[in-house]
């Protein structure tokens, strides 16, 4: 019998959630509530005794001195009641920890059928709180209707006996597992039934599928296995392999790209090939630090003698704009498992978010799924519980707003992991399998989760469907299992590793059986989530938080006494053969024997038309505006603007102080608010060295050249380095590239030729970039079809493309922690230095579009140029020549002066024409081109001499003064003072838009 | 030679920051080791080789249920007498953050009168909604019986936490304070109360409650991280304070940190 088990605070205890739930509806929808009281709800579907019952309310669910509970509704003042659960199949991780906890105080097992769910109610009281202002709070604030069920109860319709029921969401799939064969008489028959199965399999490949099962020695060898046609699961395999996520179809696709419509066509085979993989490999030659690229789940370079550091980005987009919460943090644990996945496993040391959405007031016509500002506040709540949870310090963070993220917003992830260079003498980097080995599957279970992405979607809920599409990921056990794998990593007892994302276990067995070549796996022993799933479901379920192990069997007691040791589950599903085959069997049927190397053979390669228009022909053109006179207004919007403004409230909720590691902190300066170049960390306690990080992502600059955006965006993240005391002799790279459809078709994407121009020229500027600055790319991922149809006004609906977006990150060991420098102006009478050229560069800049314009005149990176620059800096903070070091990206340098000062809360006189330009420039451009490749620099005058002769004097230039009075004091080209204002009053600005959230 | 000190970090079950909570107590001069929570319970490790108990930050199962709730139960259910009778013999318990929350719902904390099994005191959500990285300056109460902030008069140190706020009847903080059973407080830069301001006091605590001991000052559960302050250059302001100093030809002090003198009294203690 279930019961259900209602816990609340204290009356006289105030209730944090509640009052964030009346915040957020009266800033939102302008609805105005009293008061908000939580109560938790756990519902019990297990036979236990009364004094059972008692024994978990007492000692587990209620806290004596804050809380009270009763397994009958308690009786709290409302004028509105909600109450909010999941919906069946959805990961509820309070719940399952529940299970564990009561079976550990009652020392009982809870039966197959057996399992605790939480949910909440809310009691909202407030005059004239009407049940519709309930159902906007349920719908548009506390929950999700992908993952979430709701109901709203008035004082009518609320019975105090009753109150909401007992609601089991409690998954029942009266299905007996099938397995399917597919006809393949003709190729319209395999694509129409790739189609209704959501295969999504390349109308081009279906031809060369259809032909490897027709062939006669493979029939032959089918038909000894007990197969014909083939089964569900092996087509499902075959799709997951082909698939864009995990083959890279797009990147290694054939491109025509032409300058212009007349112009030749230059033929560009395989983007990754030519433009990622041929520089890294030069590189690597050339970098003895490097240490593994382009193969294993993440790439690493040496941290010190017997120490390797380990680093890969992903996104997560689609998901997180479903659910932002289930799909953000999904997205960080997920990413968390590459680096555990690499090499023979790797320990987590930090990890980085960027954010890009819509923008958080906005208010148009058009109707995103989510409003850019809830879809942000899950996104930010999502990463913030997967990474603090996980235990691993979230040391960097950026967040772009524009309206190109409206169809989709984008979600990054980074992370870096460190592991020894030898474990037991052999090589940590190095793994493989072997015929004989064991293949474990371990963490958590496998159920409905993540098939196919979005074919859940077109199916409509009933009580008791998963719901299959959107996951929440789980920290817990996964920190667990990440505890756990380290030490079977340091018995010895792993030989490979990798993890369960997309694809699931077809695509980590899939792949690690390559190297054995081979595998017989008994899918009836992977153990579920709840009865009833296919097995092709089973095989290509995304459920998360599971790694794939091969253990000798010599090793296989140990290992699994461990995993107990840990609570962690781990299963015997399998072994490596060398068979070629990979052959999968239910309860002793086959249902897939497969040649592994049929993925090899003869697939033909996507193809895309590239046509690029230059930003003159597209008639872009600079704007016309007059110097303006009003400078400390300008400044003050400047620094208002969205996506320069002060997002402190998103950084303090991120743990970036775990593992005791933390150097430079994402904010820094006197009153510790101003966002930091870099981060620094120093993940091994006994060392002095240091692991810097940074990361850029400029996407306003595509809108004349993804070129130039992508240049820039490089640049950015490497001066970032730079200007924390980074290495120009020791940068890895992650490229993460976000594109929308780049396929060419007349109706739905007219513009697909120009954005796959876009790609190439991206692509172009990435490798030219990582060859002049020596950046050898460590990792890397593709996201495409950044694409979104909302609905408008009158039933229509907009497509509606992201900018086409990188996000580059650049990490690199540091010698002496001890010599890494802060962003912060620090000492009254230090001089004020500029490095680098200013020159009329504004296209895209936040100055034209705080006024409205494009522009053209993007700003270009002269490597030539920079580079002695860079190096010359780079000395000046070995030397200790550097009080502060301050890069000047988004907002040009007036912006990015006002950062320096306010670091410092401290003033500085600044003379305009001290700074170095090309041609001559009136103030407003001097203050706000975003000029590539410049700093700010502030030393003690002392320094002078020493600190200017480690550079060429058209690029290093004195430029004020920092002083004791705290104004910020800039003085124009005539002479004239401009701009006159309290350093206060520009952090005033600064923190104006969004500084009042916590 | 001084007699060895052994400290046990817990770890397992969401438990995160065992390796620089072990790092630190070395650093003190313990020998430290990290024994995962069923060790304990299974006996394959036993208390009676330490001197000192640490339970240490993280996240143990999820925060669910209440933050330091279900591994409060899991070890009083399994080994609450073995905990009972290592507290008995006179060694240390030191609980910080997720350890701090532990402690308070095992009943080891307050401990009035010698009862370590009832909970009388909580730690509940931040005032602020939200979980709050931020580093904040703390007083310590020269009377207190604290063996761990013996000698440091004030210090700063890092929260990372969204279930921080302690909380407890009046009476109850009464006897608290008239026990001197508040060796730490959430202060103003100038060491003065915080008076319950935020960001000062970055979670509402009641009486700027940071940190709690028991009456003999043995036990000791605090919400800041003194692990987290290992190395001079974890301090926020360590950039700053370099540049200072470099300008008057002084060099930055370079010693233990206010965080590892807080677990070096209690080594001291032990020696």
């Amino acid at each position: 019998m279930p019961y259900r088990l209602e816990i609340t605070l204290k009356p006289d205890l105030s209730d944090p959630e509640g009052m964030s739930i009346k915040k957020k509806a009266q800033e939102y929808f302008g609805i105005h509530i009293e008061s908000v009281r939580t109560i938790h709800i756990i519902t019990i579907d297990a036979d236990l005794s009364e004094i059972q019952l008692k024994q978990i309310q007492d000692q587990l669910f209620t806290n004596p001195v804050t809380q009270i509970s009763s397994f009958t509704p308690l009786s709290l003042e409302f004028d509105q009641i909600i109450w909010v659960g999941f919906r069946p199949g959805v990961r509820d991780n309070p719940g399952a920890t529940a299970v564990e906890a009561v079976e550990d105080i009652l020392k009982i097992s809870l039966g197959k059928d057996e399992a605790i769910y939480t949910s909440k109610r809310y009691c909202l009281k407030g005059i004239n709180l009407s049940s519709e202002h309930a159902e906007i709070i349920a719908a548009r604030i506390l929950a999700n209707d992908i993952i979430q069920q709701w109901k709203i109860y008035s004082k009518e319709s609320w019975e105090p006996e009753t109150g909401i029921g007992i609601i089991i969401p409690k998954v029942i799939l009266d299905h007996k597992p099938t397995i399917t064969s597919i006809p393949i008489d003709s190729d319209n028959t395999l694509k129409k039934i790739s189609d209704q199965r959501n295969l999504a399999l390349n109308p081009n490949d279906i031809p060369i599928i259809r032909s490897y099962f027709l062939r006669q020695d493979v029939a032959e060898m089918r038909a000894l296995a007990g197969l014909s046609e083939p089964s569900d699961i092996e087509l499902e395999y075959i799709s997951q392999a082909r698939s864009d996520h995990c083959n890279h179809n797009t990147f290694r696709g054939l491109f025509k790209y032409q300058e212009g419509h007349d112009k030749p066509v230059e033929i560009v085979d395989n983007l990754f090939k030519t433009f990622i993989e041929g520089p890294t490999l030069e590189l690597k030659d050339k970098k003895e630090w490097v240490v593994s690229v382009l193969w294993d789940n993440a790439g690493a370079g040496r941290f010190d003698e017997n120490n390797y550091y380990v680093i890969t980005g992903e996104t997560h987009n689609s998901p997180s704009n479903m659910e932002a919460y289930g799909g953000a943090i999904t997205g960080i644990v997920g990413v968390y498992r590459d680096p555990l996945g690499t090499g023979k496993g790797s320990r987590l040391i930090m990890g980085s978010y960027g954010f890009c959405t819509g923008h958080r007031d906005y208010n148009g016509s058009l109707k995103p799924r989510l409003h850019p500002r809830r879809l942000l506040d899950g996104v930010i709540e999502g990463v913030r519980d997967g990474g603090n949870k996980s235990g691993i310090p979230t040391t960097f963070g950026q967040v772009v707003f524009d309206k190109g993220y409206m169809g989709k917003c984008l979600v990054f992830v980074t992370a870096v992991g460190m592991m020894p260079s030898q474990i037991n003498g052999e090589p940590a980097d190095q793994k493989t399998t072997s015929p004989g080995d064991l293949v474990i599957m371990s963490g958590g279970r496998v159920g409905k989760d993540g098939i196919h992405g979005v074919t859940a979607s077109s199916e409509s809920f009933s009580e008791n469907t998963p719901a299959g599409h959107v996951q929440i990921g789980d920290p817990y056990t996964q920190k667990k299992m990440h505890d756990f794998l380290l030490e079977a990593r340091d018995k010895g007892l792993i030989a490979f590793i990798t993890d369960n994302g997309g694809g699931g276990l077809s695509s980590s067995i899939g792949e690690s059986a390559l190297l054995s070549n081979g595998c017989e796996i008994q899918l009836e022993k992977v153990p579920l989530k709840y009865e009833g799933l296919d097995q092709w479901e089973i095989w290509v379920s995304e459920s998360q938080e599971r790694m794939t192990i091969a253990v000798k069997p010599e090793h296989v007691e140990e290992f699994m006494a461990l995993s107990g040791k840990h609570a962690v589950e781990s299963t015997v599903i399998g072994q490596y053969t060398d068979t070629g085959k990979l052959h999968i069997t239910y309860e002793g049927k086959t249902c897939a024997y497969i040649d592994l190397d049929l993925l090899e053979s003869g697939f033909p390669q996507w193809e895309f038309d590239a046509v690029w228009h230059s930003p003159e022909n597209r008639g872009l053109c600079e704007p016309v505006i007059s110097p303006p006179d009003n400078y400390e207004k300008l400044l003050k919007d400047m620094l208002s603007r969205p996506n320069i403004c002060s997002k402190e409230w998103i950084t303090r909720q991120y743990d970036h102080e775990v593992q005791g590691t933390s150097i430079i902190k994402p904010l820094a300066g006197a009153e510790r608010d101003v966002n930091s170049d870099a981060s620094v960390i120093r993940p091994l306690l006994t060392s002095q060295k240091g692991l810097a990080f940074s990361q850029a992502i400029i996407p306003a600059y595509s809108a004349i050249d993804a070129y130039h955006m992508t240049a820039c965006t490089i640049d950015e993240a490497v001066r970032r380095l730079i200007a924390a005391g980074g290495n120009l002799d020791h940068i890895g790279g992650v490229d993460n590239f976000c594109w929308p459809n780049i396929q060419y078709d007349p109706e739905k994407n007219p513009d697909g030729k120009f954005k796959a121009a876009q790609l190439v020229r991206s692509c172009r500027a990435l490798k030219d970039m990582c060859l002049a600055y020596g950046i050898p790319l460590l990792s890397g991922k593709d996201s495409m079809y950044v694409d979104g149809h909302l609905a408008g006004t009158y039933g229509e609906t907009h497509k509606i493309s992201a900018l086409e977006t990188i996000q580059f990150s650049c990490i690199g060991v540091i010698d002496d922690i001890d010599k890494c420098v802060t962003m912060d102006a620090k000492i009254p009478g230090d001089l004020v230095y500029i490095l680098g050229i200013t020159r009329n560069e504004l296209g895209c800049s936040e100055y034209y579009e705080h006024m409205g314009y494009t522009g053209l005149n993007v700003p270009h990176v002269r490597t030539d140029e920079f580079i002695p620059v860079y190096k010359g800096l780079q000395k000046a903070i070995t030397q200790g020549l550097a009080a502060s070091v301050h890069g000047i990206y988004r907002g040009g340098l007036g912006v990015h002066l006002a950062m320096t000062a306010m670091g410092g809360n401290i003033g500085m006189i600044v003379d305009l024409d001290e700074v170095p330009v090309e041609n001559e420039l009136e103030n407003d451009r001097v203050l706000f081109s975003e000029s590539a490749g410049r700093f700010i620099v502030t030393t003690a005058s002392k320094n002078r001499n020493e600190f200017e002769d480690l550079f060429d004097e058209s690029i290093c230039s004195r430029i004020g003064t920092i002083t004791k009075s705290k104004d910020f004091f800039i003085k124009g080209k005539d002479g004239r003072s401009i701009i006159d204002i309290p350093v206060h009053e520009l952090k005033k600005a600064w923190k104006a838009p969004l500084g009042g959230l916590i | 030679m001084k007699p060895e000190v052994n400290v046990l970090v817990l770890t397992g079950y969401g438990l995160n920051c065992d390796t620089e909570t072990a790092y630190g107590f070395e650093l003190a001069g313990a020998k430290t080791e990290r024994i995962h929570i069923n060790s304990l319970i299974d006996g394959s490790v036993s208390l009676d080789n330490f001197q000192i108990l640490v339970f240490g930050g993280g996240f143990s199962w999820g925060d669910d249920h209440g933050a330091g709730v279900i591994q409060a139960v899991r070890l009083k259910n399994n080994i609450g007498d073995q905990l009972l009778s290592f507290v008995d013999k006179g060694n240390l318990v030191l609980g910080i953050c997720n350890g701090f929350q532990t402690l308070v719902n095992l009943g080891l904390l307050p401990g009035f009168n010698g009862d370590y099994t009832t909970r009388s005191v909580a730690l509940t959500f931040n005032d602020c909604g939200n979980f709050r990285d931020d580093w904040v300056y703390l007083k310590t109460d020269p009377e207190s019986p604290c063996v761990f902030t013996r000698g440091l008069d004030q210090l700063e140190l890092p929260i990372r936490h969204g279930e921080g706020k302690f909380y407890a009847e009046k009476p109850v903080i009464d006897r608290l304070i008239q026990n001197n059973q508040i060796p730490l407080r959430y202060a103003l830069p100038d060491s003065s109360p915080a008076k319950g301001q935020f960001p000062w006091n970055p979670n509402g605590s009641i009486y700027d409650i940071a940190g709690i001991c028991d009456t003999t000052g043995r036990i000791f559960g605090l919400m800041p991280h003194p692990e987290a302050f290992n190395h001079p250059a974890n301090h926020p302001d360590w950039s700053r304070n370099k540049e200072a100093a470099k300008r008057k030809g002084e060099q930055i002090n370079t010693g233990l940190t206010p965080g590892i003198m807080m677990l070096k009294n209690a080594v001291d203690f032990i020696c």
